[in-house]
């Protein structure tokens, strides 16, 4: 929302320095975005009549301009726009002069020299229309400066006007606003019709859908001439960025921003009859709107409407056909109240926002129709001559009533936390043009209806905490209490910081993936619909799902880093995953993945390249287990995508699956363009912490020491090394406390297909010492089992 | 000179005469046993003791005692300087080069954001706060109904909201974090001190400020007696907290459709300290929106039950990658969510 601030003045006094006004209003709760001095980039730049207009020689879309600014000699200059006549006003940028954009210099163009430039309203600064040439009134005098004319030396406030205040967004409005923060009377526009008693209006209303339009206004006036505007009134329009049309268009734009009340004019002579029906649209209809869109109704949609034909959207955009044009003399000119849902839905289903809408779907005043109506009818009938008729079709049912609050000012300092006595609340609502009664300890607030957003106690009590200032509000704390994470939230933490410290960077991915992501992976064999949560609208189809694992991130960002040459990747997240339920929200489940690439240690002075490998990986997924107090993980060799089908395992925890760890299978890597072999680990959170011990206890020290020795065994090459030490540790209990495999050999010094295990067991007694009887003992039970078990022979 | 006198000073003149010898602990070992041993003259001298008077027994024992701690004194003497040798001999042997370079384990970080989370989450540990997590996957009817958005609000369209297949707009992603709000007092009796972490999505055409996927931190505060002092003095040691002690900050009155009254949380320009003046951070505005707060709605209190009469509360809401880029003056959101280790390796400090 611009506002000018000469325009602001007309309806307040300002006695503070605009930069003061604008901390004012920022810190009552219209935040001032901007505060623009147009004529401090502009310089140069004087009115011109068009002398004549030729066709440029080299250039089709070019024309040559003959133009004289004041008493000096005529200049070509070299156009591209062809919106304007001989004998129109148009700015001239001279040589020498200053635009926002750009500084003017002599210039050939296609071997013309052009002496300046003839300027559009974006040039200026003062609109973003660069459609054409910005027209000046006829009244301008040629020499004159643009600036002057224009009025270009104002300050413009650009506001954002928050949804809740509909009353803001006209000029009067925010006067409403600075009067009450600067404790300066607001001046109310003068509205006076003059009508004339020989016109008699011919318009009949007939409003079919009182919710949509509760209430309708049609004044009548005829006898105008339509022209262009003076310049002052082109000039305010220009200030809040809008380009001048006609006099009687423009009028309806200028009540529009002063009053914030969005009116149409219609050409009485495009309306049948005069007769004007606001319906719901039909199914299957259709109109173009002033933009030349064609546009399909909905039968939701609010029309204005002739007999057979829709006039205009209502509230939106008028159509092309009832157009006030040059030809037109007689105007139906309609002040509406609509229901703001309709407009808003309206408005958002044809994608079309226009200053009208925007009002209208925040709530406009019902009581300003016809105010709005009489000032725009004594404008156009100055400006265009109208004579305007003295009767008025004025539908309004069912007149809207204002919301009747009652303020209990320690309710107000109970919210505040401030001391603000009851008058001083009720000066504030005054201010803001609230009718304040004090009874009975309380005050009673009617609401006019401008304040559609003031419904209730808590309203009013922003309303004075936002006028007293929150500076005024003490800063407290509440009492005190215990705060701390959890220890589910405590372990999370461990085991990013753990991870972290192991070597990898947290990675924070996308929650999308796309529907082929499952099969880059060969997982979503089968039926790929099913455990998968879809998006109906994604932003394109490579995030149409909400990913089921960490993996198609990862390996986005390792593929990214592989790219950027980093020698080694490394790389954990830990974020939720999503499948259906059978419920109305899917399931959400934290996950951990990691993935491994490249060099965990790049060759140095003493060591060669070290790769990152899939026991760094296992080790890795060891170390978290141990470091969260939980028992080891189990790991069995498994098979399947987006695995390597020898070169993986699953990991259990108690028994239960909780996820799985190997070499990723080349052809995923083929999928995410990654050339080096890539370790992943991917572990679902639950069943970690659904596993966590409480505070550990400790147990006694030994006092005597442990024996230890080895045995090595020979077994066929291809069983799983944890199977014999799973043996030994159950056979083995209670003595052997500890089991650790210190080397596995295969080659000419054992049979063909056989491998040869090496175990170092440490061993300890209830009581005591361990006596070699007893070492013995164990040693036999262990090799015994694992020959009747697994058939293997001790080694030599 | 007595006979025994003369065998003790020979004893001594040999014995010194031996160490003195001596080129290495080997030789030295062997002139110990020759001055000190059995066999020594020292020793046999010492045997003649008992030969002589009392008087000269007397003086010839305190004569052989010196002579036997001098050369005591004169062996050790030795020796240490042929173990200080060795040793000088073993460091050479063992010499290292210590500016070689070490070997620097692999160096993994925490990601900017998860460490922005916990600075801000740990700030209101420190003030009494507890941590929850809620559905990403959200009902409207938390996301939007609960919260006051009307039917009608543009948030709401598929433009801007992304929904779930099949469920019409039933189900969202939810666009922010507050719909926790809802979920908490609706099984929550106050007092209710909480923040929410967490990813929240709207649709928006990614840039260098807005990604379609971020992450918020919510705060509720619903107790007895909450007042909007307590507001300004949490969320302003907040702000200090995080941006710095010595910053003004203030409040200003917005609009949120859940809180009343609504504010936003400025805090001074940390880099031209407010002056504004063609500051690039705070585009010469000399104050940073930080963060969105106010008075919960009586209608939320409504909507789960609490008595409005009873309880108040704020809540506030803040973006964690503009604080984020803000800490560190990262100039493009998106950064966040590449995970280039050029990038993740600049966070390994202590926030």
């Amino acid at each position: 929302m611009r506002v000018p601030m000469r325009w602001l003045a007309e309806f307040v006094d300002v006695d503070v320095p605009v930069d003061k006004l604008a901390e004012l209003l920022d810190l009552s709760g219209t935040k001032v975005e901007a505060v623009h001095r147009p004529s401090a980039a502009i310089g140069g730049v004087v009115v011109a009549e068009v002398l004549g207009i030729t066709q440029h020689p080299n250039a089709d879309s070019l024309t040559l301009v003959d133009v004289r600014a004041g008493s000096g000699d005529a200049e070509l200059v070299v156009c591209g726009a062809r919106n304007f006549r001989v004998g129109d006003r148009v700015p001239l940028a001279q040589v020498g002069a200053r635009l926002p954009e750009m500084e003017i210099t002599e210039r050939k163009i296609r071997g013309e020299t052009s002496r300046g430039m003839l300027c559009s309203a974006a040039e200026l600064g003062v609109s973003a229309d660069h459609s054409g040439i910005l027209v000046l009134p006829n009244d301008a005098a040629p020499g004159d400066d643009v600036v002057d004319l224009l009025g270009l030396d104002d300050t413009i406030l650009e506001l954002e006007i928050t949804p809740n205040r509909p009353d803001c967004m006209s000029i009067v409005g925010v006067a409403r606003e600075v009067s009450a923060i600067l404790g300066n009377d607001l001046r109310h526009p003068l509205v006076q019709v003059e009508t004339d008693a020989g016109v008699a209006s011919p318009v009949r209303v007939d409003v079919q859908d009182a919710t949509g339009c509760p209430r309708y206004l049609a004044r009548y006036i005829e006898g105008v001439k339509v022209a262009r505007s003076p310049a002052w009134l082109t000039t305010r329009l220009l200030s809040v960025g809008v380009r001048a049309v006609s006099n009687v268009v423009d009028v309806t734009n200028l009540v529009l921003f002063e009053l914030g009340q969005p009116l149409h004019a219609f050409d009485a002579a495009n309306v049948p009859d005069q007769h004007i029906i606001v319906r719901r649209a039909r199914r299957g209809e259709g109109m173009t709107t002033l933009d030349g869109h064609e546009r399909t109704l909905h039968p939701d949609d609010l029309l204005i409407a002739e007999k057979k034909e829709p006039l205009a959207i209502a509230g939106v955009m008028g159509g092309g056909d009832s157009e006030v044009s040059d030809e037109t003399t007689a105007v139906i000119l309609e002040s509406a109240h609509f229901q703001p849902e309709s407009i808003s839905f309206t408005s958002r289903r044809h994608g079309l926002r226009t200053e009208a809408s925007a009002r209208f779907e925040r709530g406009t005043d019902p009581d300003l129709v016809s105010v709005a109506a009489d000032r725009a009818a004594s404008l156009i009938a100055d400006l265009a001559g109208g004579r305007v008729a003295p009767d008025i079709v004025d539908q309004y049912p069912s007149p809207i009533e204002r919301a009747s609050i009652t303020l209990r000012p320690r309710r107000a300092e109970q919210v505040l936390g401030a001391p603000l006595g009851i008058d001083q609340q009720a000066s504030y609502l005054r201010a803001l043009e609230l009718e304040v009664v004090e009874s009975d300890g309380a005050l009673q607030v009617q609401v006019p209806l401008f304040r559609p957003d003031l419904k209730r106690e808590i309203d009013l009590v922003e309303e004075v905490g936002r006028l007293a200032g929150f500076d005024r509000l003490p800063n407290t704390l509440p009492p005190g209490r215990t705060g701390r994470l959890d220890r589910e939230q405590r372990a999370e933490r461990a085991i990013r910081v753990l991870l972290a410290d192991l070597g990898l960077h947290e990675a924070w991915t996308s929650s999308f993936m796309a529907e082929v992501d499952l099969s880059r992976l060969g997982v979503g064999r089968g039926d790929p619909a099913a455990g998968v949560v879809r998006l109906a609208n994604p932003m394109s189809e490579e995030e149409r799902c909400l990913r089921t694992t960490l993996l198609p991130g990862l390996l986005r960002s390792v593929a990214l880093n592989e790219r950027q040459r980093a020698p080694g990747v490394a790389l954990f997240e830990m974020a939720r995953v999503y499948e259906p339920s059978g419920e109305r929200l899917p399931r959400e489940a934290v996950v951990l993945a990691g993935v491994l690439s490249g060099s965990r240690r790049v060759a140095s002075w003493d060591s060669p390249e070290e790769p990152w490998d899939l026991f760094d990986a296992k080790g890795i997924v060891e170390a978290l287990f141990a470091s969260l107090g939980l028992p080891a993980p189990g790991f069995s060799q498994a098979q399947g995508l987006p695995f390597h089908p020898t070169r993986a395992a699953a990991i259990s925890i108690e028994g239960r699956s909780a996820g799985a760890v190997g070499e990723l299978h080349p052809q995923t890597l083929v999928a995410w363009e990654i050339e080096r072999p890539v370790i992943a680990f991917e572990l679902a959170l639950a069943p970690l912490l659904a596993t966590l011990g409480g505070k550990p206890k400790v147990q006694e020290l030994w006092r005597f020491p442990s024996n230890l020795f080895d045995i090595a065994i020979v077994v066929d090459a291809v069983m799983a090394s944890s199977e014999p030490s799973r043996i030994i540790r159950e056979v083995g209990a209670p003595e052997v406390v500890d089991v650790r495999l210190f080397d596995v050999y295969e080659g000419d010094q054992i049979p063909a297909g056989k491998k040869s295990l090496a175990y170092a067991l440490e061993l300890r007694a209830q009581e005591g010492t361990v006596t070699d009887a007893m070492a013995a003992e164990v040693r036999d039970r262990i090799v015994g089992a694992l020959a009747a078990r697994l058939g293997a022979e001790l080694r030599g | 000179m007595s006979e025994l006198q003369a065998l003790l000073e020979q004893a001594r003149a040999e014995g010194l005469a031996r160490i003195a010898e001596a080129e290495d602990l080997v030789s030295l070992n062997e002139a110990r046993v020759r001055t000190l041993g059995r066999k020594a003259p020292l020793s046999q001298a010492r045997s003649g003791l008992g030969k002589v008077d009392e008087n000269e027994r007397k003086v010839m024992g305190r004569l052989a005692n010196e002579v036997q701690k001098e050369l005591e004194a004169a062996l050790q003497a030795k020796q240490e300087v042929f173990q200080a040798a060795e040793l000088e001999q073993r460091w050479e042997r063992e010499r290292i080069d210590v500016t070689l370079p070490g070997a620097v384990p692999p160096l993994g970080a925490l990601h900017p954001l998860t460490k922005t989370i916990w600075e801000i989450v740990d700030i209101f540990i420190g003030l009494g706060y507890s941590v929850a997590e809620g559905p990403e996957v959200e009902l409207s009817l938390y996301n939007f109904d609960a919260l006051n958005t009307p039917p009608a609000h543009p948030a709401r369209s598929a433009q801007d909201t992304f929904y779930v297949d099949g469920a019409g707009e039933e189900v969202c992603l939810r666009t922010q974090t507050s719909p926790m709000q809802m979920r908490i007092m609706e099984t929550e009796a106050p007092p209710i001190y909480v923040v929410v972490p967490g990813r929240v999505y709207r649709r928006e055409a990614e840039d260098a400020t807005h990604t379609s996927q971020f992450a918020q931190i919510e705060g509720l505060a619903v107790d007895e007696g909450i007042t909007m002092g307590d507001l300004k003095g949490s969320l302003s040691a907040f702000a200090r907290a995080i941006f710095g002690g010595d910053l003004d900050v203030r409040l200003r009155p917005h609009y949120f459709p859940f809180t009343e009254p609504s504010a936003e949380l400025d805090v001074q320009c940390f880099v031209c300290r407010g002056s504004g003046s063609g500051c690039r951070m705070c585009k010469g505005e000399g104050w940073i929106e930080v963060l969105g707060c106010g008075m919960v709605d009586p209608a939320l209190f409504e909507w789960a039950g609490h008595d409005p009469e009873r309880y108040s509360g704020f809540a506030f809401g803040m973006g964690v990658e503009r604080i984020a880029a803000l800490a560190h003056g990262v100039s493009d959101i998106r950064y966040f969510y590449d995970n280039d280790l050029r990038f993740l390796s600049q966070f390994r400090g202590i926030a």
